[in-house]
């Protein structure tokens, strides 16, 4: 076996928390159940990889199946990476009979007619995600398996999820390989990105829980009894504000659990507007600035914000949207008009 | 001793207190609920007396160029008889003021299976606020191509995709769980579930000649594929040729989970 792929193995085995790892040796399914068997898994991690390099030894691993285990490593541990969604487009309108060999043959053979030394690992998941591992080398020198790039693709749908390595050059062509492979005309970027893969897909898949107004009538909840053994003497001010605040929450919000983002960028380019009489700039400037909202769960925090009492409801449209825009990076620019309100850019 | 004889009387002090909130709080609401009514009498009355001076103030109606609002109101009232229509084919819709939403109950083979939601908004002209429709059905080739035109039509071929999909769908789930010992492997399907590749083998002997059937839906409207391609490998005895042909018409006949029960 190659010592590069079995440093790439250790290494990779390392990075699993010890609890986890016979449970992914077992997904990977490379080490017979026999093999695993023989690991003690309650020494030191260090000890625990060299004992799994060697047996990858026994069974002569090569790069291709120790990309496997990091794609395994990846999938389970997904928001220690960035991911930033990407959408496609294609100009006829036939119905698409996707066909996973196809697929593969066809994105194999763009990148490696481009790139001779490319590692390219699939695997596909229960729920119809495609993971496609591609780890970059250069005409002289052998792929990098280090800082590989990793694309989620959900077949017959416009939507790639790309966790790009630090070697963004090769991102055109991993985007032409994609486009290629799955019968699309061209694709861009979208200003949507997060650690959580899941709550991407949720976003863009509509999947996350909006608030429709179904035929059957809901039961009303507005009424509440009170319990007898409240005190009768202690007042709630302000009740029917509060009711309102949770009614305007929740068709804004929905009930369920929001997706998770960490944060909203909003880049301002608009004018300063001050008293005329106090002229603050010499010329007429916008004004730019960046806000950014961070959380490591904004769309929860923005949803309690109103009951809290920390913000008016319903809070700005600028906030609420991100989810259905499926954005979170803005540019607000002035509108050219007679009112000089603020509108977003597509 | 005092504490206790204390403790009594606090307690009693505490009960009357109680009590005595829950007569003013009574007769507070009491009061209020006077007051409202006597408002309420009075708007009453107000409103009887405009009534009639309604009625006669209609607008000069031109029949070449009716008032929008006369618009508006044949829109939202062909819309309220859409919805009552399409109740029955598992599309339901509630209408509010600015927008009405449509939701596609799927079923399949009397299983009611997921829903599905689509909002509307009507002014000025219909077009999709939001929607809860999976990114692989094509929602807007069809709103393109009918949803200005022709809405009924939109919305019973976006029914038809939908339920076409999860029919599809079951199938290949129930196909997993019911028959997952006859399959070698796993079977390999898309987000659509229009093209189904899998490997079987026939009860009994043939263990090491399985057979391989390919599953093309060409009509996303259908849940049985249009084409049924069984094969198996060029070393396999005859018989199996032929059963692999008596297959592929199964295939093409019954649901696919019906068909491995045969």
């Amino acid at each position: 076996m190659d010592e590069t792929v079995a440093e790439y193995i250790r290494r990779t085995v390392l990075k699993i928390p010890r609890d986890e790892i016979k449970v992914m040796l077992q997904k990977w399914g490379f080490l017979s159940e026999a093999q695993l068997q023989t690991l003690n898994f309650h020494q030191m991690k260090d000890n625990i990889s060299q004992e799994v390099v060697q047996l990858c030894e026994e069974n002569s691993a090569d790069i291709k199946q120790a990309a496997v285990l990091d794609i395994i490593y990846n999938h389970i541990y997904h928001n220690k990476r960035m991911w930033s969604v990407y959408q496609m487009r294609k100009t006829g309108e036939e119905l698409d009979y996707f066909d996973l060999t196809d697929f593969k043959k066809k994105f194999k053979r763009r990148l490696q007619s481009a790139l001779k030394n490319v590692t390219i690992t699939f695997k596909e998941y229960e729920d119809n995600a495609i993971w496609i591992r591609v780890a970059w080398g250069t005409p002289h020198r052998k792929p990098n398996q280090y800082k590989p790039s990793y694309v989620v693709y959900h077949s017959q749908t416009p939507y790639v999820f790309i966790s790009a390595s630090v070697l963004k050059s090769n991102l055109p062509l991993l985007c032409q390989a994609l486009i290629v492979a799955s019968n699309y005309h061209d694709i861009r970027e979208m200003e949507l990105r997060s650690h959580s893969l899941n709550s991407l897909k949720d976003i863009v898949f509509k999947r996350y829980s909006q608030n429709f107004q179904t035929y059957r009538p809901k039961p009303v909840q507005g009424k509440n009894v009170e319990p007898e053994s409240v005190d009768l003497r202690i007042v709630q001010e302000n009740r029917s504000e509060k009711e309102r605040i949770q009614r305007v929450n929740r068709e804004v919000f929905g009930d369920g659990p929001q997706p998770i983002l960490e944060f909203a960028h909003y880049r301002l380019e608009t004018m300063f507007k001050s008293d005329p009489k106090m002229d603050v700039l010499d010329k007429k400037e916008p004004f730019r600035c960046l806000v950014k909202f961070s959380s490591p769960h904004l769309l929860e925090s923005l949803k309690s914000l109103a009951p809290a009492g920390m913000a008016d409801a319903p809070l700005s449209p600028l906030l609420t949207c991100i989810p259905q825009k499926a954005r979170n990076y803005f540019r607000i620019r002035e509108k050219k008009g007679l009112f000089p309100e603020s509108f977003v850019s597509p | 001793g005092v504490l206790a004889q204390l403790a009594v009387l606090e307690g009693r002090a505490r009960r009357d207190a109680v009590e005595r909130e829950r007569r003013e709080r009574r007769e507070e609401r009491l009061a209020l609920l006077e007051c409202r009514a006597r408002e309420l009498r009075l708007r009453r009355e107000r409103l009887r007396q405009q009534e009639p001076r309604v009625g006669d103030a209609g607008t000069p109606s031109d029949p070449a160029h009716p008032a929008p609002r006369a618009i508006l109101e044949w829109r939202i009232r062909s819309l309220r008889a859409l919805l009552q229509v399409f109740h029955l084919t598992g599309i339901s819709g509630k209408l509010s003021k600015r927008s009405v939403c449509f939701t596609f109950s799927t079923a399949y083979e009397n299983s009611r299976l997921d829903s599905f939601h689509l909002e509307l908004l009507l002014r000025p002209q219909v077009r999709i606020q939001r929607h809860s429709i999976p990114a692989f059905i094509p929602l807007e080739p069809l709103s393109r191509e009918f949803l200005l035109t022709d809405l009924r039509r939109f919305l019973a071929l976006l029914s038809q995709h939908l339920n076409g999909y999860v029919g599809r769908r079951f199938q290949a789930e129930q196909l997993q769980e019911r028959f997952s010992h006859r399959l070698q492997g796993a079977p390999q399907r898309n987000s659509l579930c229009n093209l189904l590749t899998f490997s079987y083998s026939v009860t009994g002997n043939s263990r090491s000649f399985p057979l391989r059937a390919r599953l093309l839906y060409r009509d996303p409207l259908r849940s049985l594929p249009t084409e049924a391609t069984v094969s198996c490998s060029p070393d396999a005895p005859a018989a199996l040729a032929a059963t692999a042909a008596e297959h592929s018409e199964l295939f093409r006949r019954l649901a696919l989970h019906k068909a491995f029960q045969t």
